[in-house]
């Protein structure tokens, strides 16, 4: 299955409502990588995202291809949930790695 | 000329003394004057820490050395070269560089005089351009010896850092203008022989514009770039017809282009910034007109008028000069915005001016997207306005800015210097940038010791205050830190270039971002704002490749760009995909367009078009996806033009002769770093770049056909 990057810095208001959608997703076993964009890799692998503001989440397929994003929103952990899922979907139907 | 006539005398018991010499000294204020040894002991305790003691004996030593040397011409500048070895005799390193002569040698001037400077392709060469280049030589001098401090000094000249236009160490970088302060105060300036009252007329208020420009340019070391120009002009232009609009339009290039308008023959470099639409932040503000009164409507009142005048303006760019070549200046660069999209007439002058583009190659196209406003100028850089700006837009001839000086830091010096440690790397980076920053607070407090002599010191015209406070506004001025070379420090330390795998890539980002947060660190801790920059890099591109292969041969061989066997060497600049690399120009666009959002004070993409002449629309096309789909600030595309000296005809390409006359009289043209001139003037590093860029002629013809059988 894909995984999720979440791009976060400590003045930002709705960062931390991001981390808790973060986490819940960690307890259900996905893999979320959490970037504070006020130190070096975190801001360098936003850059490479074109992230401009906070919170941002990147979800990304097990090739690490981009399949959605969300700049500045939050999504439901049930939206992160079912990205990740049909793109396991597609994969299987195409027969590629999962 | 001076003859050496020793006399000794006896002089007490038995003591001999060449104190009353028979000599004669030409001075450097072209007059002789007798030999008098207590100048030696004044100059020394005048310019010197040295005690009367050590200086009394000091001349002495030189006197006896005179007599002994039998020698029969005499300069003051040979006797203080014997006075300096005698300080470095005694170790007296800092009185020796305190009492130091500035000059240049007999053999350079002869040098100078006779060719054509290649540091700088914007100055052409005559006695004019002599005069400056040999005042930049004495000041580089000054600056190093007497603005920076040892360490500093030191590290550029070994090329860790480039401290950019030492030559005019006397003044701010460059800076960025608003046509309103004239339009409302008039060209009222200090040491001037007389006062104009605000314009009346368009064609004077272009006059004061150009007077000044030039007023500027001998102010600033760089470009002056002047927002909206168009709409600010528009009060001006009611009533008028088209052909005196157009009529007006070819003025002020024509005027802006012309050489020898100021400093040394030099092209004043001028950015002019359009808009299309009335930008959101001077929508309500109240417009002054024609002798500086307000006109009682706000500026989104004159946008027609804006627009015709931007229209004529892009309709002279299409034709070009007298012989068809391009104007090199000014540059115009249009913003484009999400209220551009919006305006009416916004497709029709978006392929009016990528017809230029494609044509004569001027267009800039500088990209504002969200609410973000800028004021562009220099070959990149920018001011993106911030909330003080947009309240300063109400009165927009506040809207004055100014670097106040250029720091290059040499990236794969770095990487030599790190040996692939990413901690050593990162730590050296931080170093770098502590020295740029104390480069720039040694400028600083320079610069403010000029302002502060205020209407009588050599600054006064920035120091004019007819607005509640100084023309130069210190608190508002940015510094500027440049890098170099990004993509030779990446394939230094992971073997790849940028382009070439996308670990290589992203630790690009990781080094620039590095970059700006430490920026962004040093900007607090010495309340001064530090902002990071695409360095144009015209020379310096080449002097640090011809430094590091001095100190880090053999390694640097095999890292540098260019022709070494030839001395056509280079690095690529700031954080640019090498030149030579075979990617499309969309590729380029998006992958160079990711570290613009760190590049705070400016960037930009080339498109090396080479011989291709693309539609309209095609680039039309291109502009709207890379404004969509891309975080580029600025993207330009460069044709490449020959022009024929014998029958005075301008070709597409650069060619071996005239297509039309084949004459071999020819001058190739083309964009050096942010700018068009020719290529004659390039310096070799350029030249090696020159050679080395991949042009992808083919891609916009490709894309044509995509889109017609779409």
């Amino acid at each position: 299955m894909g995984k999720v990057k979440l791009f976060w810095q400590s003045e930002c208001p709705k960062c931390p409502q991001a981390k808790v959608v973060g986490n819940v997703l960690k307890k259900e076993g996905l893999e979320v990588i959490d970037y504070d964009i006020d130190t070096v890799d975190g801001l360098a692998e936003a850059t490479y995202y074109g992230v401009l503001s906070t919170p941002t989440l990147i979800v990304e397929d097990p090739e690490g291809n981009p399949i959605a994003d969300f700049r500045g929103t939050i999504p439901s952990p049930e939206e992160i949930r079912e990205i990740l899922l049909n793109d396991q979907e597609v994969r299987k139907r195409h027969q590629l790695p999962v | 000329m001076a003859t050496l006539k020793e006399i000794k005398k006896k002089k007490g018991k038995g003591e001999e003394e060449t104190t009353d010499l028979a000599i004669f000294v030409r001075t450097s204020s072209e007059d002789f004057s007798g030999w008098d040894r207590q100048k030696i002991v004044d100059a020394l305790v005048r310019e010197t820490y040295v005690d009367i003691d050590t200086a009394e004996s000091i001349s002495k030593e030189v006197q006896e050395q005179i007599a002994a040397s039998k020698i029969s011409v005499i300069t003051t500048p040979l006797i203080r070269e014997l006075v300096d070895a005698k300080l470095i005799e005694r170790g007296l390193e800092d009185a020796r560089r305190m009492h130091t002569r500035l000059g240049v040698p007999l053999y350079d001037v002869d040098h100078l005089i006779l060719h054509p400077n290649k540091e700088n392709a914007n100055v052409p060469h005559g006695p004019e351009a002599t005069n400056l280049t040999l005042a930049e030589g004495i000041k580089k001098e000054y600056a190093l010896l007497n603005v920076f401090s040892q360490e500093i000094g030191d590290a550029h000249t070994r090329g860790d850092i480039h401290l950019h236009d030492l030559g005019f160490i006397d003044r701010p970088y460059c800076s960025g203008q608003s046509l309103e302060y004239i339009k409302r105060y008039g060209l009222s300036l200090p040491n001037s022989l007389s006062m104009a009252k605000p314009a009346k007329h368009p064609e004077v208020l272009l006059a004061h514009m150009v007077k000044f420009a030039a007023a500027l340019q001998s102010h600033f070391a760089g470009a002056i770039g002047w927002d909206a120009i168009t709409l600010f002009f528009a009060p001006y232009l009611v009533g008028k017809s088209d052909e005196e609009i157009t009529q007006l339009a070819q003025m002020l290039i024509f005027e802006f282009s012309q050489q020898a308008v100021a400093r040394g023959g030099q092209a004043i470099f001028t950015d002019i910034n359009l808009y299309w639409e009335v930008p959101k932040h001077f929508e309500n503000v109240p417009a002054i007109g024609p002798g500086g009164e307000f006109t009682g409507k706000t500026y989104s009142a004159y946008a027609r008028e804006a627009q015709k005048f931007a229209w004529a303006l892009f309709d002279v760019y299409k034709e070009g000069d007298g012989t068809g070549r391009p104007f090199f200046f000014p540059k115009p660069l249009v913003h484009i915005t999400e209220k551009f999209f919006s305006t009416e007439g916004h497709q029709d002058f978006l392929y009016h001016i990528c017809d230029v583009a494609s044509e004569k190659g001027n267009t800039y196209f500088v990209f504002d997207r969200r609410s973000t406003a800028k004021i562009s100028e220099c070959c990149r850089l920018s001011f993106k306005l911030e909330a003080q700006d947009f309240a300063d837009a109400m009165q927009p001839w506040k809207m004055r800015y100014c670097a106040l000086q250029n720091v290059t830091i040499n990236l794969p010096r770095l990487g030599y210097l790190s040996n692939g440690d990413d901690t050593k790397l990162f730590s050296k980076i931080a170093e770098f940038m502590e020295m740029a920053v104390k480069a720039h607070i040694e400028k600083k407090a320079f610069i403010e010791k000029l302002l502060s002599l205020g209407e009588n010191g050599p600054l006064a015209l920035l120091t004019m205050n007819k607005d509640g406070e100084p023309y130069l506004r210190m608190g508002r001025a940015t510094y500027l830190i440049g890098m170099l070379g990004l993509n030779e420090l990446v394939k230094i330390h992971t073997g790849k270039e940028l382009h070439e795998s996308k670990e290589a890539f992203k630790f690009g980002l990781k080094v620039i971002s590095h970059m700006d947060l430490l920026a962004k660190k040093l900007s607090q801790k010495h309340q001064m704002r530090f902002v990071l920059e695409q360095t144009p890099a015209e020379s310096t591109a080449y002097r640090f490749a011809r430094l590091d292969l001095k100190y880090h041969s053999p390694q640097s061989g095999h890292v540098v760009k260019g022709d070494i066997s030839k001395g056509e060497v280079y690095y690529t600049n700031s954080t640019y995909y090498a030149v030579s690399a075979p990617i499309n120009p969309i590729e380029r666009v998006i992958k160079e367009g990711l570290f613009h959002p760190r590049i705070e004070a400016g960037a930009l993409t080339h498109i090396w078009l080479g011989e291709a002449r693309p539609s309209k629309e095609s680039l039309a096309n291109f502009v709207v996806k890379i404004f969509r789909e891309s975080l580029n600030d600025q993207v330009a595309f460069s044709p490449e033009f020959t022009t024929c000296i014998s029958c005075g005809k301008t070709s597409r390409g650069l060619r071996e002769s005239c297509i039309y006359c084949g004459s071999q009289n020819i001058e190739g043209i083309t964009r050096i770093t942010g700018y068009f001139t020719k290529i004659s003037s390039w310096n070799k590093g350029k030249i090696g770049e020159l050679r080395d860029r991949f042009r992808n002629e083919g891609y916009f013809e490709e894309a044509e056909k995509r889109e017609i059988m779409a």
